[in-house]
């Protein structure tokens, strides 16, 4: 059952398309496991429609007519398949778009002994865009964020003093937000994690690390 | 749903009046669906004809709100959103939604890539990959998904217009809300609650466990 919903902001920024190309993809993703929040942008699109039809109509010339007529025998381009899921994988088709492949197949650089990360390149300049592989009952060590987090839950789950979350869940941090993240017993924990900050690690354990932890949005 | 001006019934079963066209189950549709689903089953040119003078002034001033593009981007996109229509309307489904949220998003689809093209992002995603998949809908979705256009479009009417303003900079220009904040001189504030206002009286719904609802 998910409990942990993007905003309503965040959602009308969605269905009006101007969250950026990382958040997008991390709000379309959760949109997979979430119908509800699949329908509320529905008709948020709605919304959108109405203003469009209701706007004052610029003059359009006959001549653009003829040109698009003109080209109406073009190729279409190649596209994939919108929101479908790819075979038996419950991965998302978007995700799996960016993957191309499975999680075993990515490239992970381990943190800790408890996370390892794979860096995915979404072409936004803004945002760093990672999965986030959690060993079972293994923590994240304390961190804040000095800019906004979102976070999708993609397998098993992780509690932190906030909360509980499961497979869908999609969790936004403000700035300032310290915490860490444990996996839950028993099963690793896979997630998707969108910032446009690097964290900083706030134990002394890990302090040394921060200066080497650069952002790599792209 | 029974109409007095109903002429006999078409070859296919459905029926004609003044106010659009009643297919076959006894759902209405408008005209711009019927001609979507010319345009798909038949390559019907004349049908693009027509709905290309009904939307093109629209996508156009869609483009140019804002004055985040250029007169010829803005003609551009024009092009660009028809000649999409053209390519996907035989899966166009009038069941599933109305025309017009069909065009719509399509246009806000084209534009957002355009202003990601202009910035220059190299991406291997485009913004039709982030629209929800409504493909697997029931059939008692549909029908509330269709009675939501149309209550939408009836309270639009209603709303005060500092929400209209609100809404116009957010779905008509493309601005995120701190952009709006910015351009109106208001706190962020201010203008998240406005549209969560607008989309209140618009009834939109939500997930009712959520710890935000209005």
């Amino acid at each position: 059952m998910i409990k942990h919903h993007p905003t309503i902001d965040i959602l009308t920024e969605h269905a009006a398309g101007t969250l950026p190309l990382a958040q997008s993809a991390c709000v379309a993703a959760h949109m997979n496991y979430c119908e509800s929040c699949a329908r509320s942008v529905g008709q948020l699109q709605q919304v959108g429609a109405a203003l469009f039809c209701a706007a004052d109509p610029e003059p359009v010339g006959d001549a653009m007519l003829e040109r698009v007529l003109a080209r109406l025998d073009e190729e279409p381009p190649l596209s994939y398949a919108n929101g479908a899921r790819v075979g038996d994988d419950p991965t998302p088709a978007l995700l799996q778009r960016l993957m191309r492949g499975d999680f075993s197949e990515l490239s992970w650089k381990k943190v800790t002994e408890s996370l390892r990360t794979s860096l995915i390149r979404t072409g936004d300049p803004q945002f760093e865009f990672s999965f986030l592989h959690i060993a079972a009952g293994g923590e994240i060590p304390v961190h804040d964020h000095r800019g906004a987090e979102m976070t999708l839950i993609l397998e098993g789950g992780f509690s932190d003093q906030s909360g509980s979350y499961h497979q869908g869940d999609f969790i936004y941090r403000e700035p300032g937000n310290v915490h860490a993240p444990r996996a839950f017993e028993g099963e690793d924990c896979i997630c998707l994690a969108v910032i446009d900050q690097p964290i900083r690690f706030t134990g002394w354990k890990y302090r040394w690390m921060n200066p080497f932890m650069r952002l790599q949005a792209g | 749903m029974e109409d007095n001006n109903a002429s006999p019934p078409n070859s296919d079963g459905g029926k004609s009046d003044k106010n659009g066209w009643t297919a076959p189950t006894g759902r209405r549709t408008d005209e711009w669906s019927e001609t979507l689903v010319l345009i798909g089953a038949g390559e019907d040119r004349a049908a693009f004809s027509r709905l290309f003078r009904h939307f093109a002034p629209l996508i156009k001033a869609f483009a140019l709100s804002g004055s985040a593009l250029s007169a010829s981007h803005a003609d551009e996109l024009v092009q660009e959103v028809m000649l999409k229509i053209w390519q996907k309307a035989s899966a166009f489904d009038p069941e599933k939604a109305a025309a017009s949220t069909w065009v719509y998003t399509i246009a806000r689809n084209c534009r957002t890539d355009m202003f990601r093209r202009l910035q220059k992002f190299d991406t291997p995603l485009a913004t039709e990959d982030f629209s929800p998949d409504m493909e697997h809908e029931e059939p008692f979705m549909q029908l509330q998904t269709r009675r939501s256009a149309h209550r939408i479009q009836e309270l639009m009417r209603d709303l005060p217009p500092e929400q209209t303003q609100i809404l116009a900079k957010v779905y008509m220009e493309g601005k995120s809300h701190a952009e709006a904040a910015a351009e109106l001189d208001l706190p962020l504030g201010t203008v998240k609650s406005r549209v969560r206002l607008a989309i209140q009286k618009l009834q939109v719904q939500f997930e009712q466990t959520r710890d935000d609802v209005i």
